[in-house]
């Protein structure tokens, strides 16, 4: 099984698919940025 | 006493070692990228300085280029693959914060434009590898999961197909490898194809989301174009990403149908599973944006963060591209995978052009 596949398999034991936390991070890190914890970010 | 008290410590110590398996490829992936945007700066600094005329090379090819070289030159530490591996989850974080680059107008118009598409260049790419399959005399599976990943999205397509089907793992190896091959040579010929014929941002970014099977490779391909390019090629490609449930969908019921795989009891089940959350993810951040939830800065800083993700996808495409253990595949579905890629990047370009002379794009 490929490490890819892997970690997949591994996010959906958790409950959730891969898609899902990464959609949960992403929010995470907006809401962040929202409330001004995270003021800027350098690019 | 003892034991109740130990149990939740070892969990825990559980749950950290799973996390910490991650950090040093993570931390790869973030050496690999920032270098690259360095070695843009640097040289793009040395030319000025220097009075010198160099054409820029993105941050993007140089991730992808140094993680190919690693890559292709050295075996990789096995220490290094669990956190090499979540670069499709930097890429799927990415894409939803990259919605607050787009305004709902921007979706509904450009997103408008790319599901019309999208329904031809997905039509033509399964009857194209359908009669290439054929006619190279590949096995029906291999040809279904080759039509799967060129006509939707590349590997998540094939892995979805390969359980639905009924597919052997050697099938979707060569499947996959097919894809991830052709891919790799796309992030050349894509941008130079695109400079030559003077495409618009919009244009090359709609084609590459169209043509591009990956999703990494079609958002490598977008940006290493231009930024707004990027973002339009990551658009396409997420509309044709939410057709995946279908797609997989209609080979599952031919397979039933024919007794070799399994039958499909509840099909909105089978098609919610299957759909990439992610697209819901970028539509109600850009839903948000759209409503001003976010001011300027707040904004700025959500596009800066989807940057930053996309930088660990783009060394992550490099790492993970080891041509010499995709040459082990065999020959066919590369020749099979390479001509039907052509018409379609044909096909596709024929309708960018068609879609910019009435919209312009």
């Amino acid at each position: 099984m490929s490490e890819e596949n892997k970690i997949a398999t591994e996010a959906t034991r958790l409950g959730l698919s891969l898609d899902v936390w990464a959609v949960i991070t992403a929010f995470l890190l907006a809401l962040l940025v929202r409330v001004g914890v995270l003021k800027h970010v350098p690019w | 006493m003892a034991t109740s008290a130990a149990l939740p410590n070892s969990e825990a110590r559980n749950h950290f070692a799973n996390v910490a398996r991650f950090i040093p490829g993570v931390l790869l992936l973030a050496v690999i990228g920032f270098a690259g945007k360095v070695l843009e700066q640097s040289i793009n600094g040395y030319a000025k300085a220097h009075h010198l005329v160099i054409p820029n090379v993105e941050y993007v090819l140089w991730a992808i280029a140094i993680g190919l070289l690693i890559a292709n030159t050295v075996t990789i530490p096995r220490i290094f693959l669990p956190g090499i591996a979540t670069y499709e989850f930097w890429l799927k974080a990415g894409i939803v914060l990259l919605g607050a680059r787009f305004v709902v107008a921007d979706v509904l118009k450009l997103g408008g434009i790319s599901i019309a598409l999208v329904v031809l260049e997905i039509s033509g790419s399964l009857i194209l590898m359908t009669l290439l399959g054929r006619l190279f005399n590949l096995k029906p599976k291999l040809t279904s999961l080759l039509a799967v990943g060129s006509a939707v999205c590349g590997v998540s397509a094939i892995i979805a197909a390969k359980g639905a089907i009924d597919a052997d793992d050697e099938d979707s190896s060569f499947a996959i490898a097919a894809i991830l091959a052709l891919g790799a040579i796309a992030l050349v010929t894509f941008p130079l194809i695109g400079h030559a014929l003077h495409m618009s941002d919009n244009a090359y970014g709609l084609w590459s989301g169209l043509a591009v099977d990956n999703t990494a490779e079609a958002t490598a391909a977008g940006a290493l174009y231009s930024d707004v390019a990027g973002k339009v090629a990551v658009l396409a490609k997420t509309t044709r990403n939410a057709t995946i449930g279908f797609v997989v969908l209609g080979y599952a019921i031919y397979w039933a149908s024919r007794g070799q795989a399994e039958k499909v009891k509840n099909k909105g089940a089978f098609l919610w599973n299957r759909f990439p959350k992610f697209v819901l993810g970028f539509l109600v951040i850009s839903l948000l944006v759209s409503v001003h939830v976010f001011n300027k800065e707040q904004v700025g800083a959500l596009a800066n963060l989807s940057r930053w993700a996309f930088l660990l996808t783009f060394a992550g495409v490099g790492l993970r591209t080891n041509f010499r253990e995709m040459s082990k595949q065999g020959v066919r579905p590369f020749i099979v995978g390479a001509v039907g890629e052509v018409l379609i990047a044909g096909l596709t370009l024929g309708l960018v052009v068609a879609a910019n002379a009435i919209w312009k794009l």
